[in-house]
């Protein structure tokens, strides 16, 4: 009896303390574990810093490609690779950081930048003496928040519409004029598709489950998805009017029926209607031509998106493709802001990264890689250089809690498409939902 | 009478016979036996059995036979038959990341194997407890026990990271294998509680006659007459330690370290393009060895008291 | 042969009277009441065979459960340090709909797949554990998809067999019938992923295989003597012994199906759709966790989660009393 009281009452002990320890420890995990100030010298001393990016296996590939070289240059600088896919990549990033335990050179993206900066996780990057002399200024602003450049983009992106020219072909019909087309025009080109072609080519993907694609349609009323405040700047009826069109399209034909649509936002490029030949248009990203092409196995066009010309103004904007941001607990600021520096100003390090993170930010890089780009890449770099002149500006970059928006817009696209939701319905309770995820 | 259609399974290693003799038959066989000759009913029930393992095994087959299409076949044909039998995606998947895939195998087989013996010995030292001795609040540590596994890992792992963070963890094979060697897997506890309890009391009864102490009955009765629920153990622990993708990502930031799952994550990009094809073939490769960890362990699966032949 | 007249017994309690005559009750050694020769515990003994277990207890499990329970107070974002706002994720909990939801979609999930796979599961292994020819090649058949896990792969499978070009419908198509992508309609997802879990039958069907090899020969061998059938001795021996077995499957897999999450989140890219109808509770808890970065309210979550599944795990023991037979 005695005996296992003994043990009982130890065991407890044993499990309290184990408890309380890791409470305590747990509280550490945003705490201000200050940077160690020997370490930031940047002398000859050996360190070693953590880069940490998401992508498939051609981007590990050629990233470590450039870190060996950055490597060479820096001899006393070891870089250590940690790479993981897009689906958990932020799950590893917050789970770390919440360990005290953040990677020094951080790949960011657009939705989550403010969510991290905000909270103390990111460094300045002008703090730490990066020279972004040689980025393009509205490129710039897109990292900025508060006057302080949390994160310097990789490159740019425009979201375009990609035709595929045999499909048009195929159905009898011919490509539209991109500087002129309207929204109206989209609809009847992508039913003419289908019903010229017996429903054998589907006229258009299903666009209204990425909200860039409303971010635009705002913009083009004047409006915009997100203000510089962080708070929203549409109407409900801007946004229902934009998910009207999906759904015209769908009844008409001219989108595939909701669950087709549903399968095809899962799935990636080689798995679209235009990777697959089923289809004639569809949104993408222009870093993602490369792979849309591959899986076609043919050229395709890109494309203006609809409703550039005769509304308020132009849509269309340069997305940072993603960010480079150091971490503010870092213990080595001053290496983490060479490989930055690296990344982006070095021309040999452009010349091996091309296009894999958007159009080179850099515009002296861009204008020394273009020639070594292939064929879909030089398709892309023309297209933005020619859209430049009419970028007016691009939008403000999103609040706290914008990575949830995604989400919603995803899941709320599905109940419009289902007619779950009428699109009036859906714009307010969009509204609603990204309202409260925003204003944390 | 049933003895022409049953045939001794050497691969089981089985005695068929014995088998037979066991009551799982139900009564609409009995009947049936009279109409049919038994060839005929046993092809009827192979032709169903085969029916369902090729619906079963379909995915699987598609996977064989996509891993050795070009990347962009794979989903432009959907067929199964490929127009040309490519292994490039083998020996591209092989060596498309920063070590070639053996090293993921690799670290993959360390963690299994550590989890293998902790599962194996703690949990059954475990069970051993709750089954067999009578000790005060048994119930209570029972309940605990279940209840520790009734939380997600999603709101464990945090916390979990920053307690082997501080121990410097991070980085090492230790936060995948030491909780197994200490009896976190409550799923194994359980299992072998219940058949520990299936095992016919008499038997200890008569050990502790002659005098074997606890120790003894468990090294020496307990674990010779569990072997089916050690090789389930073993096959388990072996095939979700090899599939466990959540932890080992988090715990796990050097590519040195990684583990096969981790590594087949790489090959995806949902954003950009994708190397299916490698993919798939990695997939391949990843599943031959729990197949014939599979294989191998069920062998023991059916080494049973039923067939040990205590009496 | 007093384990055989004890099992009849029991069993012939609920299930009739056993044929023939009971064997002598001979040695007559009914199971002691535990311990009855051996004082009143084995506490030292329990403390050494219990030990690891202890430590892994105290070292790694009670911690962070207690920082989660402690976490469900707090607004946390792991990106700065958690503070106390007492019972606000929990209010919050009663408010929110998508959280009633994957409620709806859990237990739909629970009530249906949990019973059809271990009725599958059970029925193969009762059928494969007969001696016939091509035993093992069946068995790793029925395994082999259960190896596969929660692989991406499993993912582009699915869209293979359930998707708009899918197998399934390919097959509905030879009768002249239209099939939907399944996957991706919101009122078939759901009965998609419920397969899904029966074609992973492979785990349960091995476990239920051990079982019934862990019964004794020689209770059959005493029931033939006896003068019992087939069928007799499947209702008075193999049943009652297999519940043990059939019990823990029945425990382990609504725990686990109630925090199903891998083959949800791969179905559905991580979303839970279309529209809601697989968010599974776990699923929409990740979310919150990792995407919203509100891991205060993750945390409440799966500790409502926790009392929801102990609640099931308790009525399951209570009622275990009335139908699982234990052979100590």
């Amino acid at each position: 009896m005695r005996h296992h009281r003994t043990t009982r009452s130890a065991v407890l002990r044993v499990v309290a303390l184990a408890a309380v320890g890791s409470l305590a420890l747990t509280a550490c995990g945003g705490g201000d574990d200050s940077p160690s100030a020997d370490g930031s010298g940047g002398g000859d001393e050996k360190v070693s810093i953590r880069f940490s990016w998401w992508g498939s296996d051609t981007r590990h590939t050629l990233t470590q490609d450039v870190i060996k070289d950055f490597e060479a240059l820096h001899p006393n600088i070891t870089v250590v690779a940690d790479y993981t896919d897009w689906d958990s990549y932020f799950d590893k990033l917050s789970t770390a950081v919440a360990g005290g335990d953040a990677p020094d050179v951080i790949t960011q993206e657009e939705r989550f930048l403010t969510d991290y900066a905000s909270r103390g996780v990111l460094a300045d990057l002008n703090e730490l003496g990066l020279d972004t002399s040689k980025i393009d200024k509205s490129v710039l602003q897109s990292g900025t928040i508060d006057g302080k450049l949390y994160g310097v983009a990789t490159g740019i992106n425009a979201y375009v519409v990609v035709a595929d020219p045999e499909a048009f072909k195929a159905a009898g019909v011919a490509l539209p004029d991109d500087k002129t087309w309207s929204w109206d025009d989209y609809v009847s080109t992508a039913d003419e598709i289908s019903k010229k072609s017996d429903g054998k080519i589907i006229g258009a993907q299903d666009y209204g489950s990425n909200e860039a694609g409303f971010s635009i349609f705002a913009r083009q009323q004047g409006q915009s998805l997100y203000k510089p405040d962080g708070s929203l700047g549409y109407d409900d009826a801007t946004l229902a009017a934009w998910w009207q069109h999906s759904i015209d399209l769908q009844n008409s034909g001219g989108q595939p029926k909701a669950a087709a649509s549903v399968e095809l936002g899962n799935a990636g490029p080689e798995q679209s209607l235009i990777g697959t030949g089923k289809g004639a248009m569809a949104w993408y990203w222009t870093n993602q031509l490369t792979a849309i092409t591959n899986a076609a196995g043919h050229p395709l066009q890109l494309l203006r998106v609809p409703g550039e010309t005769g509304n308020e103004r132009t849509g269309m904007y340069f997305k940072p493709a993603m960010f480079y941001s150091v971490s503010a607990k870092s213990k080595h600021p001053k290496e983490s802001q060479l490989l930055v520096d690296y990344l982006i100003n070095s021309e040999a390090a452009g010349k091996k990264i091309l296009s894999d993170r958007g159009l080179p930010a850099n515009t002296d890089v861009r204008t020394a890689v273009t020639p070594d780009f292939n064929d879909t890449d030089k398709q892309a770099a023309a297209f933005l250089a020619e859209l430049g002149s009419d970028v007016v500006d691009g939008p403000a970059v999103p609040p706290n809690g914008a990575g949830e928006v995604a989400d919603i817009t995803q899941r709320i696209n599905q109940e419009v498409l289902f007619e779950q939701l009428s699109p009036a319905e859906a714009a307010e309770q969009f509204t609603q939902e990204v309202t409260s995820a925003t204003s944390k | 009478m049933t003895d022409t259609e049953i045939r001794p399974d050497p691969a089981a290693g089985i005695h068929a016979s014995r088998q037979d003799s066991r009551g799982t038959q139900a009564p609409a066989a009995h009947h049936r036996r009279s109409l049919w000759p038994s060839r005929i009913r046993s092809g009827f029930k192979h032709l169903g059995l085969i029916l369902l393992a090729v619906v079963m095994l379909y995915p699987l087959i598609w996977l064989l036979v996509s891993s050795f299409k070009p990347n962009d076949e794979i989903f432009r044909d959907l067929s199964l038959i490929p127009h040309n039998i490519d292994a490039s995606n083998y020996s591209q998947g092989w060596n498309a990341l920063t070590y070639p895939f053996s090293r993921y195998l690799l670290n993959s087989g360390i963690i299994v194997l550590g989890s293998l013996i902790g599962n194996l010995i703690s949990c059954s030292m475990a069970a051993y407890a709750f089954a067999r001795l009578e000790f005060k609040g048994r119930q209570l540590w029972f309940a605990i026990m279940l209840m520790s596994i009734m939380l997600p890992i999603h709101v464990i792992i945090v916390p979990q990271y920053v307690l082997f963070s501080k121990l410097e963890w991070i980085n090492t094979f230790l936060p995948l294998i030491v909780p197994k060697l200490l009896a976190t897997d409550a799923f194994f506890i359980f299992l072998m509680v219940q058949f520990f309890r299936g095992i016919p009391k008499e038997l200890d009864e008569a050990a502790r006659l002659d005098g074997c102490g606890h120790i003894r009955i468990y090294l020496r009765i307990m674990l010779p007459l569990s072997a089916p629920a050690l090789a389930t153990t073993a096959i388990f622990t072996f095939i979700w330690t090899w599939n466990d993708f959540f932890s080992q990502l988090i715990f796990l930031t050097k590519p040195a370290m990684y583990t096969a799952p981790v590594a087949l994550r790489t090959f995806i990009d949902s954003t950009g393009e994708s190397s299916w094809g490698p993919m798939f073939a990695m997939s391949i490769v990843t599943l031959v060895p729990v197949f014939l960890a599979f294989l191998f362990g069920q062998k023991y699966l059916v080494k049973g008291i039923a067939t040990t032949g205590i009496k | 042969m007093s384990v055989v007249s004890e099992l009849r017994r029991s069993a012939s309690g609920r299930r009739g009277s056993p044929p023939g005559e009971p064997p002598a009750d001979d040695a007559g050694v009914p199971p002691a009441p535990r311990g009855a020769t051996k004082g009143r515990g084995d506490g030292k003994m329990a403390a050494i065979f219990l030990a690891p277990w202890f430590l892994g207890l105290a070292l790694i499990t009670v911690g962070p459960m207690l920082a989660s329970a402690y976490l469900s107070f707090t607004d946390y974002d792991l990106l700065q340090a958690p503070h106390w706002i007492g019972f606000d994720n929990f209010t919050r909990m009663w408010e929110d709909p998508r959280l009633h939801k994957s409620l709806v979609v859990t237990f739909t999930y629970v009530v249906t797949a949990v019973p059809l796979q271990l009725a599958a599961a059970l029925g193969l292994a009762l059928l494969l554990d007969r001696g016939m020819r091509g035993l093992a090649f069946y068995r790793s058949v029925f395994y082999l998809p259960s190896l596969l896990g929660g692989s991406v792969a499993v993912a582009i499978l699915w869209r293979q067999v359930f998707g708009v070009d899918g197998l399934v419908n390919a097959f509905l198509g030879f009768f002249g019938i239209q099939g939907e992508g399944w996957v991706s309609d919101p009122d078939t997802a759901l009965g998609t992923l419920v397969l899904l879990h029966v074609w992973t039958f492979g785990a349960p069907m091995i476990i239920f295989l051990a079982g019934l090899r862990q019964i004794p020969e020689m209770y059959y061998e005493a029931a033939s003597i006896d003068g019992a059938g087939k069928l007799r001795q499947f209702r008075a021996i193999t049943v009652p012994l297999l519940t043990p077995i059939i019990f823990f499957n029945l425990v382990l897999q609504i725990i686990g199906a109630f925090q199903s999450f891998t083959q949800a989140f791969v179905v559905s890219g991580g979303s839970g759709g279309p529209a809601d109808s697989t968010l599974f509770y776990t699923l929409y808890l990740y979310q919150k966790g990792f995407g919203a970065l509100d891991m205060g309210y993750a945390s409440a979550m799966a500790w409502l989660l926790l009392l929801i599944v102990a609640a099931m795990t308790a009525i399951n023991f209570l009622a275990s009393k009335y139908w699982v037979f234990y052979n100590d």
